[in-house]
C-alpha cells in the first residue's frame, strides 16, 4: 500500500462535525439533572481598591447555592492562571471577577449578582507599555514583586533586578559577540521602535466547563479547555489538593483555541465551585466575557538597530523588546525572552547581538499563550528595517533576506545547531508567486498598489511529554489512545493518519479515541506547535511497540524470527515458512464459556503497545543568556503579498497573497494547506483591524463581535490570488521528518503588508494594527512634509 | 424572563390601545434584529412585548405612479430584492442592501430600522434622500410626518404612546433625479458604519442641481440632514471641484464623536471623502434618467 | 423540561412550527430565542451559540429557505414557519447533502464549530442562485464568521457543488424528499 505520509487524507472529524453530530462542551448542558450555574461580578475598574463587598444579601437569594469572593478559604491565588484570579482588596483590570455565584439557574445567578454590595475607590491606572513603563508611573499593578516568593519558577535568571520602573516583572539578557564594535563598522544603520495592540484570540466556542460531582466525592468535568491531563487535570490535582483517581477531564470537540485555553481560566473555578457546592456546575463565558476576562495575547514593544555594510550583510543587531502582560501579581512567566526568540532563527546577525528583553504589568486583561507565542510582534520590526535596509541599498528583498539567513547546519545567536530550515525555498516560492521583485501596475484609481515580502522563523519550545497507546483488536481493527488537544488543526487525523501508515492500512482502519483522562494516556496539551512532533513521535512507536508484539506472537506461532514476519494491516508476510501470509486475527483463539488455559492470543483481548515521548531538555544558559539548546527546532515561513492602499480612506486590500511553510515531510497536506490559509486569513485581521480599545475608565471598548474586526469572509482575495506552498525540510527527529507549523504562517503577514503599503503610498507603518485611520494619519503627514510645511 | 407578557393582536387598531395601555413598558417586535440583542443585554426589560406580524397589509410593497409605498414590516431583503421597485428607487433597495448581514436581511423591516433610530441606520438614508414621509397610526388618530423630522435623538422618535408606524411613502422622483448611498465600513456591510453619506440630486433643463438632499449617517445623534450642503449645490453645475467643495462643506458642519468604531477627525475626513463619492454617484444616475 | 419559576411558568405558550420536516409543538415562554428552543427544548444541539449577539453567524437555521440567525429571533416570529437545521439536511446518515459531502472532501472544516451554518447559508446562496459567482459566494457568507480556515477551502467546497461534481443538487433535494 502507497504510504499516507503526505496524503491529504480525510478528517477523521468531518463527518460528525459537518452533520451536527460532533458533541462540544456545550452540548452537554442537558445531559445532567439538577446543574447549577455560575455567574461572575466583574470590576468596572481597570484599577481600584475594593472599599467594600458585602454578599450578604446574594447569600440570601433563593436558590443561590454559593457566592465565592477572593477571600475564599484554603486558597492561593498565585497558583491560579492570572485571568482566573479573583480579586481580594484591589481590583486590577476592568474584568477582573469580584465575586462568583453559584445558583440554581443562570437567571437567579445574575439576579444574585447584582445583589451583591460592592463600593470601589478608583485609583488611576496604566493600559499600555508606555504609561506602564515610566519609573512613577500613575500605578502600580504588583507593588509587592520584590519581596515576593519565588515559588515555583524555575528560571531564576528571568526574575528582574535593577528595575528602572516598579512595573517591570521579568527581564532577560542575551549578547552573541560584540554589537557595540560591530556596529562602528557598520555602512549604515536602520533603526526604529514599533509597536502592536493587543488582541483576543476570539475562537467561535466560548469557554464552557461543565463539572459533576461524583458519588464518591471525585469530579469529572467537560471542558472544551486545553490539555486534559497536562494543564487541567494536573491543575486541578496539584492546585486544589484532589487526588488523581478522584479527577476525570474529557475534552468533546472543541471550537478552537489558537493557543487561549492552554490556561485553565475556567476549568479551576469551575472545578473548585463544584468541589465547594458537591453540586454539578457549569461555567459558560459569554462572548463579552472572552474578551473582558480571558486572555489575551501579549504585545511587545520592540526597538530595533540593526547595524548593516553596503553590500546588505548584516553585522549586528541591537535589540530591546518589552512585553505587556497585562495585570499579573506575581509573574513568574514572562521575561521577554518567550517573544525574544523571534529574533533567532533566521538571521545570523554576524554573530553580533545583543537582547535587552522585560515584561511588564498593565491594567487590562492577563496575557497568556496564543498563536506565535509573541513572534509575531518580536519580528515584526527586524522584517521591516530589512525591508528598508533593502530599499535603501536597492537591493531585492530576496536577495538581501539570502544574504544574511542561517543555513541548515549552521548555529543560531544562542549557540543552537540548526538542524532543519526551509526557508529559502519558502522564500523563493512567494517571491515568484507575487512577483515581488517587479512593481505592479497602478490602475485601481485612489487605491495604490504596493508589493512586499517578509520571512518567519518560530521556536518550538521542548514542552512535555507525549504518550499514545495503540491496540491491535482480536478481528484486526485498530485503535489508537491520545490526548493531545484537537482544537480543529487536524492534530488527530495526523496522528490517526500516522498509525494508520505504520500498519500499512487506510486511515478508515483505524478508530483513535481521544481527550478523556480515563481512557487515554498522559499528554501535555497542543501549544508551540508540539503536537505533530510530540504526539506524532508517540504515536509512531506505540503503533511500531505494537507491531513489534504482533510480530513476535506470529514468530513464535510459526517458529521464526520476528525480524523474518512483516505485518501489514491483518496480514503477517513471513520468510522461512512453510506459509507465505498470515491472517493475524485468526491467531487469536475463541473462547467459550467453558474454554480453559486462556493464555496467549485470544477473542476479545487487544495486543496493546505503548510509547512516551520526550524531547530532550534544554541546557540552562549562562549570563550571556547562550546554551546549545534552549529551544527544541523551528518552523519557518515566508509571504508575499500585493496589497492596495485607498490614498483617500488609508484602508488597505490585500490583492493577492502568497504563503509558505516548511512543514518538515508534511504528514496530511490537506489540513496543513487549511492551517495555513486559516493562519493568514486571522494574520490580516491582527495586522489591519484587531485591537482592544479602551474607554477613559479603562474599559474594553470593543468587547463585542461587531466593534472587535475579525476578518471575514472577503478579507483575503478570491481563490485565484491566494497561493499557499508546503516547502519542507525534514526534521531529522520528527515523524517521517515531520515539524509543526501552525504558527510561523502567522508571523510575515503584518510586515509583508507594511513594506507593500510603503511601495504604494511611500509610508512606513511602525506597528499594528494598521488600520485605515492610522494610514491615512501617515498619508496626511507624508503630504504635509512634502507640501513643505502643514496644512 | 426577558419580558413578561406577549401579544399578537390581529388589527393595528388592537396594537395601538395594547401600546397605550403598556405606556414605556411596552415593545414592538417586528424583525426583532434590534429589539432581541437589547432584551438579551438586559438594555430593556419590557412588561410586554406586542408582535406585529399578526396584523394584515402591515408588509405590503406597492408601487404606483405616484410613489413607493412600503409597509413597515416589509422586510429588507424583499426591498432589496424587488424588480418592481427597480431602478426608479434603486437607493432604496441598495440602502437595504447594507444593512448588516443576509441573515439579520432576511427578517429585519425598514420600519424597525426606522424606530430603532440609530444613527447609524443604513436602511432608512435610501428613503431619507427620497424625502420620505411616514405613515403613522394611532386608535386615536393618524398623521404624516416627514421621515427627516422622524428622528429626534439616538434612539428616540417623534411617536408618542399608542403610535405605530405604519409604513412610508416614497414620492416618484422627478425626471433627471439620481440618488446614491455609500455605507463606508472597514469590513463590509456587517460593521456598523464609520460614516453614511447619502446624495439626491435632480437636475434641472440646464443641468444643474434644482433639488437636492444630503444625508450623513453615523456623524449625529440622529441621520443628518446636511442642509448647508444642500443650500451651497442648489442651482450649481456639478463639477469636480463644486462637488469636492460640497464634501468639505458637509465635513466642515458636523460634531461627530469618537467611538469604537472611528474617531471624530476619522468620520470628519471620512464624511469629506464619502459626500464626495455620493454625489459623484447620484450625479451620473440623474444624468441617465 | 426545565421549569425558571412560577410567572416563567404561567407565561408559557403553545407555538406550532415545522422543524426539518416533521410537525412540533413546543410549551415555552415567548421570550425564549429560536436558538434556545432548538437546543433546550427539541434537543437539536446542531446548531451553535458563538457570541448570542447577532454578530457571529454560528447560529444560523434557514427559515422558509432563508438564513437567519436564530439567536436573535424570538419564537413567536418562527411559529408557523419552516425551520431547516443541520440535522435536517441530510437524507439518510450515509446520503448526506452533496455540500455536506463537499465540505468533507475538501477539508473545508477545521473546528467546526461554524460548519452547521456554514453550510447551511451556502445552501441557501445556491439555492437562490446556482450559478453564483465566487465574490456573490463570499458576499453571501459574510455574516458566517470562520476564525479557522480562512475561507478558501469552504468556496472550493461549495463551488465545487455549484459547479455540478456532485451531481445535480437541486434535484438531490426533490429525489431526496427534502
Amino acid at each position: 500500500m502507497e504510504s499516507l505520509i503526505g496524503k491529504g487524507c480525510r478528517r477523521i472529524d468531518a463527518y460528525d462535525k459537518v452533520t451536527g453530530r460532533g458533541l462540544y462542551a456545550s452540548d452537554y448542558d442537558n445531559q445532567f439533572t439538577h446543574v447549577a450555574q455560575i455567574k461572575a461580578l466583574r470590576s468596572p475598574y481597570a484599577h481600584a481598591l475594593i472599599k467594600k463587598l458585602d454578599i450578604s444579601r446574594a447569600q440570601a437569594l433563593d436558590g443561590v447555592i454559593y457566592v465565592m469572593t477572593g477571600y475564599e478559604k484554603g486558597i492561593d491565588w498565585d497558583q491560579f492562571p492570572k485571568a482566573a484570579v479573583l480579586a481580594m482588596d484591589r481590583a486590577l483590570w476592568a474584568g477582573q471577577t469580584v465575586a462568583l455565584v453559584c445558583a440554581e439557574t443562570e437567571e437567579i445567578a445574575e439576579k444574585a449578582v447584582d445583589l451583591i454590595d460592592v463600593e470601589y475607590e478608583v485609583l488611576p491606572h496604566v493600559l499600555d507599555y508606555y504609561d506602564a513603563i515610566k519609573p512613577n508611573p500613575a500605578a502600580v499593578v504588583d507593588p509587592d514583586y520584590e519581596t515576593r516568593d519565588q515559588g515555583f519558577m524555575d528560571r531564576p535568571a528571568d526574575r528582574a533586578t535593577n528595575r528602572v520602573s516598579p512595573n517591570i516583572v521579568g527581564a532577560y539578557f542575551m549578547n552573541e559577540g560584540n554589537v557595540e564594535e560591530a556596529m562602528k563598522t557598520a555602512d549604515r544603520i536602520a533603526e526604529g521602535e514599533f509597536w502592536v495592540g493587543k488582541k483576543t484570540a476570539s475562537p467561535m466556542e466560548c469557554a464552557n466547563a461543565l463539572c459533576r460531582y461524583d458519588n464518591d466525592g471525585g469530579i469529572t468535568m467537560w471542558s472544551n479547555g486545553a490539555g486534559v491531563h497536562g494543564v487541567i487535570k494536573q491543575g486541578i490535582v496539584r492546585i486544589l489538593g484532589m487526588e488523581e483517581s478522584h479527577v476525570r477531564v474529557i475534552q468533546p470537540y472543541m471550537g478552537g483555541s489558537f493557543g487561549s485555553r492552554l490556561n485553565p481560566f475556567i476549568e479551576l473555578l469551575t472545578a473548585l465551585m463544584c468541589i465547594r457546592t458537591k453540586r454539578t456546575v457549569r461555567y459558560k463565558f459569554t462572548r463579552k466575557e472572552l474578551f473582558i476576562a480571558s486572555p489575551s495575547n501579549w504585545t511587545c514593544i520592540t526597538k530595533v538597530k540593526l547595524g548593516a555594510k553596503n553590500d546588505g550583510t548584516i553585522v549586528a543587531n541591537d535589540y530591546y523588546l518589552c512585553e505587556e502582560i497585562g495585570a499579573a501579581l506575581n509573574n513568574t512567566f514572562f521575561s521577554g525572552r518567550l517573544s525574544s526568540s523571534g529574533a533567532a532563527p533566521v538571521y545570523t546577525w554576524g554573530h553580533n547581538i545583543r537582547m535587552d528583553t522585560y515584561a511588564v504589568t498593565t491594567n487590562t486583561v492577563p496575557a497568556a499563550e496564543y498563536r506565535g507565542l509573541g513572534c509575531p510582534e518580536a519580528e515584526f520590526g527586524i522584517e521591516c528595517l530589512i525591508n528598508q535596509l533593502a530599499d535603501e541599498l536597492h537591493m531585492s528583498p530576496v536577495e538581501i533576506r539570502k544574504k544574511n539567513m542561517i543555513k541548515r547546519g549552521e548555529r543560531d545567536c544562542y549557540g543552537e545547531l540548526i538542524t532543519s530550515t526551509g526557508i529559502e525555498k519558502c522564500m523563493e516560492a512567494v517571491a515568484d508567486a507575487i512577483k515581488v521583485e517587479e512593481e505592479p501596475v497602478q490602475d485601481m484609481g485612489v487605491w495604490k498598489k504596493g508589493r512586499g515580502i517578509a520571512v518567519a522563523g518560530k521556536q518550538n519550545t521542548p514542552l512535555g511529554r507525549s504518550e499514545a497507546e495503540v491496540w491491535f483488536n482480536s478481528d484486526g481493527t485498530i485503535e489508537l489512545f491520545i490526548s493531545c488537544d484537537e482544537n480543529g488543526m487536524g492534530a488527530t487525523t495526523a496522528m490517526t493518519q500516522i498509525v494508520a501508515n505504520e500498519f500499512k492500512v487506510p486511515i478508515e482502519a483505524v478508530k483513535t479515541t481521544k481527550g478523556d483522562t480515563a481512557i487515554t494516556p498522559y499528554d501535555n496539551y497542543s501549544a508551540s506547535s508540539r503536537t505533530t512532533y510530540n504526539c506524532g513521535n508517540a504515536c509512531m512507536l506505540a503503533a511500531q511497540d505494537c507491531i513489534r508484539q504482533l510480530k513476535d506472537e506470529v514468530a513464535r506461532a510459526y517458529g521464526l524470527h520476528p525480524s523474518k514476519v512483516e505485518i501489514e494491516g491483518t496480514k503477517a508476510i513471513l520468510k522461512g515458512s512453510y506459509v507465505q501470509e498470515v491472517d493475524i486475527p485468526s491467531l487469536f483463539v475463541p473462547v467459550g464459556m467453558f474454554t480453559q488455559g486462556n493464555w496467549g492470543l485470544q477473542k476479545g483481548s487487544p495486543v496493546k503497545g505503548h510509547a512516551v515521548y520526550c524531547p530532550a531538555a534544554i541546557h540552562q544558559w549562562g549570563k550571556d543568556g547562550r546554551a546549545d539548546r534552549v529551544w527544541n527546532w523551528f518552523q519557518y515561513s515566508a509571504c508575499a503579498v500585493e496589497a492596495a492602499v485607498n490614498e483617500e480612506t488609508g484602508q488597505i486590500r490585500i490583492l493577492k497573497i502568497a504563503s509558505s511553510a516548511d512543514t518538515g515531510n508534511p504528514i496530511n497536506t490537506e489540513t496543513i494547506r487549511g492551517q495555513i490559509i486559516g493562519g493568514i486569513h486571522m494574520a490580516v485581521g491582527f495586522a489591519t483591524m484587531e485591537e482592544h480599545l479602551y474607554d477613559d475608565k479603562g474599559q474594553m471598548w470593543n468587547c463585542n463581535l461587531s466593534d472587535y474586526r475579525l476578518p471575514l469572509s472577503d478579507t483575503l482575495p478570491t481563490n485565484d490570488n491566494v497561493f499557499t506552498f508546503i516547502c519542507p525540510d525534514p526534521l531529522p527527529d520528527g515523524p517521517y521528518g515531520a515539524k509543526g507549523m501552525a504558527e510561523s504562517i502567522t508571523i510575515p503577514v503584518g510586515p509583508a503588508i507594511a513594506e507593500a503599503v510603503y511601495k504604494a503610498v511611500g509610508v512606513r507603518v511602525t506597528g499594528y494594527p494598521m488600520t485605515a485611520e492610522r494610514i491615512l494619519k501617515l498619508i496626511e503627514d507624508r503630504d504635509a512634509v512634502s507640501e513643505g510645511g502643514a496644512r | 424572563m426577558r419580558f413578561e407578557e406577549y401579544y399578537e393582536p390581529d388589527t393595528i387598531e388592537e396594537c395601538s390601545r395594547l401600546l397605550i395601555k403598556f405606556g414605556d413598558h411596552a415593545k414592538l417586535l417586528a424583525g426583532g434584529t434590534d429589539l432581541v440583542p437589547k432584551l438579551k443585554n438586559k438594555i430593556w426589560h419590557p412588561q410586554a412585548v406586542i408582535g406585529l406580524f399578526g396584523i394584515p397589509g402591515m408588509d405590503a410593497i406597492t408601487v404606483s405612479e405616484e410613489g413607493l409605498t412600503l409597509g413597515s414590516l416589509a422586510v429588507l431583503r424583499t426591498i432589496q430584492k424587488d424588480s418592481e421597485i427597480g431602478e426608479k428607487y434603486v437607493a432604496v433597495r441598495e440602502a437595504c442592501g447594507h444593512v448588516s448581514s443576509l441573515q439579520v436581511r432576511n427578517i429585519a423591516t425598514i420600519g424597525g430600522n426606522a424606530c430603532n433610530a440609530s444613527p447609524s441606520a443604513d436602511a432608512v438614508e435610501g428613503l431619507l434622500i427620497h424625502n420620505a414621509v411616514c405613515d403613522i397610526y394611532s386608535a386615536e388618530g393618524e398623521r404624516k410626518v416627514p421621515l427627516c423630522e422622524f428622528f429626534t435623538g439616538p434612539g428616540k422618535t417623534v411617536l408618542k404612546t399608542g403610535e405605530i408606524l405604519r409604513g412610508f411613502f416614497v414620492p416618484a422622483p422627478k425626471p433627471h433625479t439620481g440618488c446614491a448611498y455609500k455605507k463606508y465600513t472597514i469590513r463590509g456591510d456587517s460593521d456598523i458604519s464609520i460614516v453614511g453619506a447619502g446624495a439626491r440630486v435632480t437636475l434641472g433643463e440646464d443641468g444643474k442641481v434644482a433639488d437636492c438632499r444630503i444625508s450623513l449617517a453615523s456623524v449625529a445623534p440622529t441621520p443628518l440632514i446636511s442642509s448647508k450642503t444642500e443650500e451651497f449645490l442648489i442651482g450649481k453645475e456639478l463639477t469636480k471641484d463644486v462637488i469636492a467643495k460640497a464634501g468639505d462643506i458637509a465635513s466642515g458642519n458636523i460634531r461627530p464623536i469618537t467611538d469604537a468604531r472611528g474617531t471624530a477627525e476619522y468620520r470628519v475626513e471620512m464624511v469629506r471623502v464619502w459626500t464626495r463619492h455620493a454625489l459623484e454617484e447620484a450625479y451620473e444616475r440623474a444624468q441617465n434618467n | 423540561m426545565k421549569i425558571e419559576n412560577e410567572e416563567e411558568l404561567r407565561g408559557r405558550k403553545e407555538y406550532s412550527l415545522t422543524v426539518n420536516g416533521r410537525k412540533v409543538m413546543v410549551f415555552v415562554h415567548p421570550s425564549k430565542t429560536l436558538l434556545e428552543v432548538l437546543r433546550e427544548d427539541l434537543d437539536l444541539i446542531g446548531t451553535k451559540c458563538g457570541c448570542d449577539d447577532t454578530n457571529c453567524g454560528v447560529c444560523t437555521v434557514l427559515m422558509d429557505g432563508h438564513p437567519v440567525k436564530s439567536c436573535t429571533i424570538l419564537i413567536p416570529q418562527a411559529a408557523g414557519h419552516t425551520i431547516l437545521t443541520i440535522e435536517g439536511l441530510e437524507a439518510a446518515p450515509d446520503n448526506l447533502h452533496p455540500l455536506q459531502q463537499s465540505f468533507i472532501d475538501h477539508t473545508a472544516i477545521q473546528c467546526g464549530f461554524c460548519t452547521p451554518a456554514m453550510v447551511l447559508t451556502a445552501k441557501a446562496i445556491l439555492d437562490e442562485n446556482p450559478h453564483a459567482s465566487e465574490e456573490e459566494i463570499r458576499e453571501g457568507l459574510h455574516g458566517n464568521v470562520c476564525r479557522c480556515t480562512g475561507y478558501k477551502q469552504i468556496t472550493e467546497a461549495i463551488m465545487a457543488v455549484r459547479d455540478g461534481e456532485y451531481g445535480d443538487f437541486l434535484q438531490w433535494e426533490e429525489v431526496n424528499h427534502k
